[in-house]
């Protein structure tokens, strides 16, 4: 995909006529079709969509006016494969390689609108035609996600074209380093990787501290399970991430940059590297970066699939080619970071919000959002609600507008109980709480945590405690296993509420969890393990009646937990049909045709599936 | 076996110990396994102790020393496809092709893995057959995902 | 030449050599931090946590393991606190429950004050603390053994799984395993696990002077840096 660029951008100057030669071209076309075709989309075959527009388009001649434009993930991922034709704005959702036809007919030549590929509102049953109209949409501030519907992660030009690199053009040749930091400090920008540590304040001790190498590294290694947003952003706009390193590294003194990206998200990877080349060609990335006699590069490293290289030492060791392990932080990475050297690791989002913030000014980034948490932030809105998807929202923003404003409500019908926040760092939150604001403080106090950005959903039918149980199986699977209160500890909390959920639980093993999930956060030796007894902790602390009733009881409330509960099949509800006999993997349903089917509870696992089966609601739990 | 082809991975990488994890990535794609021999080979090429190979192959997900199955059957265990099911579609995988998760089944047409997040939670519960995503997935789609794969498989060996 | 440092240490001035970790200074000057993975002429790594400290900096402490912390000037860390001693009595049963078998284990667990184990035990031969692993890595120069897989799989094996070809057959990591010293009430067969106890002087001494080396007979068996 890379191309071979014959032109080098040499100065400032350069860079402006190229942007003017692009713009020119760009207004050529008469209709801009963008087609998303970011992972989720892809899932849902976009690429057979845009195959089929563009077929179509050479076939009525038109293929010479019309622009399309295949584009990283514009968030609203349930409806995909999405499509949005310009003039008009108009949105069409779950598009099939078969419409291209009628697409490119109706809307491109004839410039009418295909109704039935149009957003349908569940809430009125009405359809909306336009994006900015649909409420997913319209409640949000989308400063980084919507410049993803205007560019093709693997065209520079794109990016140049709606004014890329010009922050860093301003940075090298008008603000001296620090300045940049002083920026950056007055933004309050604060890292989205989880931690929420002041970005400026990282970049002014990593400037400090004497080394003649430095390191900025950008953290692509989105483990946390729940979020994506990070995928998003590097693979929908990653010259955006790019520039965003290189005026940090300007304003620390580095000359390399590593982007170490999880290997799971193969798109990311490829566009990543995609860009690194193109700018590599176009001269904004090597020696004498528009004239100014800096020189940067960026080398392109893939995660192992390890959830606790997240940390930002054992990320670094990971660089160096060793096991994912952390270390322990006496002196901070910002001091003795990568070989040693002084580091400033930052997350997607954080580098991806840089840029604006030096091209409008921290004024402007800072207008938005709460007292402690300046800017925008986008959450991973997933679960059981109804329009799931990326939403990106000013910082403060209350839990409940995310919720029911953008995300709808509830998926199906069933009251929300619980949204879980910060992935296995965080907590989950009661509905009682939500009318807090999103804010890396006040999630904090609530006991739970912003961590990237995750936002599961959960309605009445989830079990408190079976959530809890499976951040902890997650967590033992992914704990580098190096300090005893991480390895032993969470073992053991998993082994009491194991006991719990299989209806062995003590009344005094609550209080047992409770002071060991403070002695792990107390003594665990990195962030990770610190943050592990969370989900545990803030389910205790909103959801004790679950765990009580598990343990006094042997019940499970929401009918989850396995070895409490029974599945009968409904006589009067059973049409006989078959479905659940075939689905059952036990084969532990009886019953000839015509005939009421039987769970023989001796074979049975209770896997649940014959109830997620049955379309007559004839599997009972009991 | 097939002689190992690692000189192009190995190409402008050999004797920098940092290397070792994109070196295995390499690996793991070309041979769809990292074997004893292998890891031998990169030790010495790179100058890494056999040891430290072994701990490194032994710690990240992404890699795996036995050979997976012609399939291999994904699972996403990440929260957002946990709430909606996803232990369900394990279930019935396992269920169905009788070996459990990290495990292929006997007549190597099939592995079944986990892996804690996707980052396609709008989509959720997902499974990746052979790294095609598939979405919105239920016990019966995965049925006949698997149904269809194994009848794939058969007429391949029949033709032969 | 040496340069010095002078830190506070449990309301102690004491001098040590710069360099030094705070572990090794108050062990030099007989304040007692039970300890596990440390061995003092290896690296460390920080991996049991037994030995955390409050490290209190412009008033607010920290806690971190004091192995792995070096001696500042002005330092103030305060080893014996309540809190410190409830943390580190928690992270001590977690192990005696683990692997009962070990005197040194029992006997950091009689040091830490773990009067009861909530756990159900365990009878497992290895606690992880890596001190085979750091010796035959950094005094036999070998690499023959070293911890493999991750969370509750993570083990110490050879390469690749078979007894290893680099072994150079120092028995070092034998003499250094917690786990080679049996209870003084013999070895006991799972199902049998209890807290030894044996040692019932040395009870009211961790009791009493729970801050405080007293060249106890626990710190032999639990291979103190003192001894």
């Amino acid at each position: 995909m890379s191309r071979d660029f014959t032109i080098k951008i040499k100065t400032v100057s350069e860079l402006e006529a190229f942007r003017k030669r692009i713009l020119n071209d760009l207004k050529k076309a008469r209709v801009v079709l963008t087609l998303c075709g970011g992972t989720g989309c892809q899932a849902s075959r976009s690429e057979a969509v845009s195959t089929a527009v563009k077929d179509e388009l050479i076939k009525q001649g038109m293929d010479e006016n019309v622009h399309v434009r295949v584009t990283g993930c514009h968030g609203f991922c349930e409806q995909g494969p999405l499509c949005v034709i310009e003039p008009g704005n108009t949105l069409y959702c779950n598009v099939l390689p078969d419409d291209a036809r009628e697409i490119v007919t109706k809307t491109v030549r004839d410039g009418e609108v295909v109704e039935r590929l149009l957003y349908t509102d569940p809430v009125s049953g009405k359809t909306i035609q336009t994006e900015s109209e649909i409420p997913f949409y319209r409640a949000q501030d989308r400063q980084l996600l919507a410049q993803n519907r205007q560019v093709d992660p693997c065209s520079i030009e794109d990016y140049i074209a709606i004014g890329g690199y010009s922050a860093l053009a301003k940075t090298l040749f008008e603000m001296a380093p620090k300045a940049v930091i002083r920026e950056i400090e007055a933004s309050c920008l604060r890292g989205r990787g989880g931690g929420g540590f002041p970005t400026g304040l990282k970049w002014a001790k990593c400037r400090e501290a004497p080394s003649d190498e430095k390191y900025v590294i950008c953290n692509a290694d989105e483990g946390d399970p729940g979020a994506y947003m990070d995928r998003c952003v590097l693979e929908g706009n990653p010259h955006l991430v790019l520039e965003g390193m290189m005026i940090g590294a300007w304003a620390i003194g580095a000359r390399e940059g590593i982007i170490y990206v999880r290997n799971e998200y193969p798109l990311a990877v490829k566009h990543t590297r995609i860009a690194v080349q193109q700018a590599r060609d176009l001269g904004l990335l090597g020696e004498d970066i528009l004239g100014s006699s800096w020189s940067f590069d960026v080398e392109i490293s893939r995660g192992g699939g390890a959830f606790v290289c997240g940390e930002s030492t054992a990320l670094m060791a990971s660089l160096e080619g060793k096991v994912g392990e952390p270390r322990p932080k006496d002196v901070h990475t910002v001091v003795d970071g990568l070989w040693h050297k002084p580091t400033t690791l930052n997350n997607v989002e954080t580098w991806a919000n840089v840029p604006s913030i030096i091209l409008n000014g921290s004024a402007r980034f800072a207008s938005k959002g709460s007292n402690g948490s300046k800017g925008t932030k986008i959450f991973a809105l997933t679960g059981h609600i109804k329009s799931t998807g990326l939403v990106e929202v000013a910082m403060g923003t209350p839990i409940s507008k995310v919720l029911f404003d953008i995300g709808g409500g509830p998926a199906n019908g069933i009251p929300i109980k619980a949204v879980q926040t910060g992935g296995p760092s965080g907590g989950c939150l009661p509905a009682d709480k939500f009318y807090l604001p999103l804010d890396f403080d006040a999630l904090a106090e609530a006991g739970s945590m912003m961590g990237s950005g995750g936002m599961v959903v959960m309605d009445e039918g989830t079990c408190m405690v079976d959530v809890a149980k499976y951040f902890l199986t997650f967590l033992q699977d992914e704990s580098c296993g190096k300090c005893v209160p991480c390895r032993l500890g969470i073992d053991r909390m998993l082994e009491i509420i194991t006991d719990i959920t299989e209806g062995r639980g003590k009344s005094q093993q609550i209080s047992l969890l409770e002071e060991l999930g403070h002695t792990i956060s107390q003594t665990a030796l990195c962030g990770l393990g610190k943050t592990a007894a969370n989900p545990v902790l803030s389910t205790l602390r909103y959801f004790r009646d679950e765990y009580e009733a598990h343990i006094s009881k042997e019940e499970c409330p929401a009918g989850v937990c396995e070895a409490l509960i029974t599945y009968e099949i409904d006589p009067e509800k059973c049409t006989y049909c078959g479905v659940c006999k075939l689905a059952c993997p036990y084969e532990a349903i009886m019953g000839a045709k015509e005939e009421v089917h039987t769970i023989d509870l001796q074979l049975c696992q209770k896997c649940g599936i014959c109830r997620s089966e049955c379309k007559f609601e004839a599997v009972q739990i009991n | 076996m097939l002689p190992l082809r690692l000189d192009s991975i190995l190409e402008g990488r050999r004797s920098q110990p940092h290397q070792l994890i994109e070196v295995l990535q390499d690996v793991q794609e070309q041979e769809g396994y990292i074997s004893e021999e292998a890891m031998r080979a990169i030790s010495n090429e790179l100058g890494v102790p056999p040891m430290e190979v072994y701990r490194v192959a032994s710690f990240y997900k992404a890699f795996s020393m036995q050979p997976r199955g012609k399939n291999v059957i994904t699972m996403c265990m990440g929260t957002a496809c946990h709430v909606r099911g996803a232990k369900l579609l394990l279930s019935q995988a396992t269920g169905l092709l009788g070996v459990n998760s990290g495990e292929t089944t006997d007549d190597g047409l099939f592995s079944i893995e986990q892996v804690n997040c996707l980052g396609t939670c709008a989509l959720g519960p997902v499974v990746t057959e052979n790294g095609a995503c598939h979405h919105h997935m239920n016990p019966s789609k995965l049925r006949k995902l698997i149904k269809s794969i194994r009848r794939a498989g058969m007429e391949e060996t029949s033709d032969e | 030449m040496l340069q010095y440092v002078t830190l506070e240490i449990d309301g102690a001035d004491i001098v040590v050599p710069r360099g030094l970790s705070v572990l090794d200074a108050a062990i030099e000057h007989g304040i007692c931090i039970p300890h596990l993975c440390h061995v003092r002429y290896l690296s460390d790594i920080g991996s049991c946590r037994l030995c955390i400290v409050e490290h209190v900096v412009n008033g607010r402490s920290k806690i971190t393991t004091s192995c792995t912390l070096r001696v500042q000037e002005d330092m103030v860390i305060q080893s014996n606190t309540e809190r410190i001693r409830k943390l580190r009595r928690n992270l001590a049963e977690l192990l005696v429950a683990h692997a009962p078998n070990s005197r040194a284990i029992q006997d950091i667990a009689v040091r830490c004050g773990v009067k009861e184990v909530r756990y159900p035990f365990r009878n497992e031969n290895c606690v992880l603390c890596g001190r085979c692993v750091r010796v035959c890595s950094e005094c036999a120069g070998a690499n023959a053994i070293g911890f493999v897989g991750r969370g509750k799989n993570r083990r110490v094996d050879s390469p690749f799984g078979s007894l290893s070809e680099f072994c150079v057959e120092c028995h070092t990591c034998i003499e250094l395993c917690p786990m080679s010293i049996q209870p003084c009430i013999g070895y006991m067969e799972p199902g049998e696990e209890r807290l030894c106890g044996a040692c019932e002087s040395q009870l009211d001494l961790a009791d009493e002077l729970p801050g405080h080396c007293v060249w106890c007979e626990l710190g032999e068996n639990f291979q103190c840096g003192r001894y």
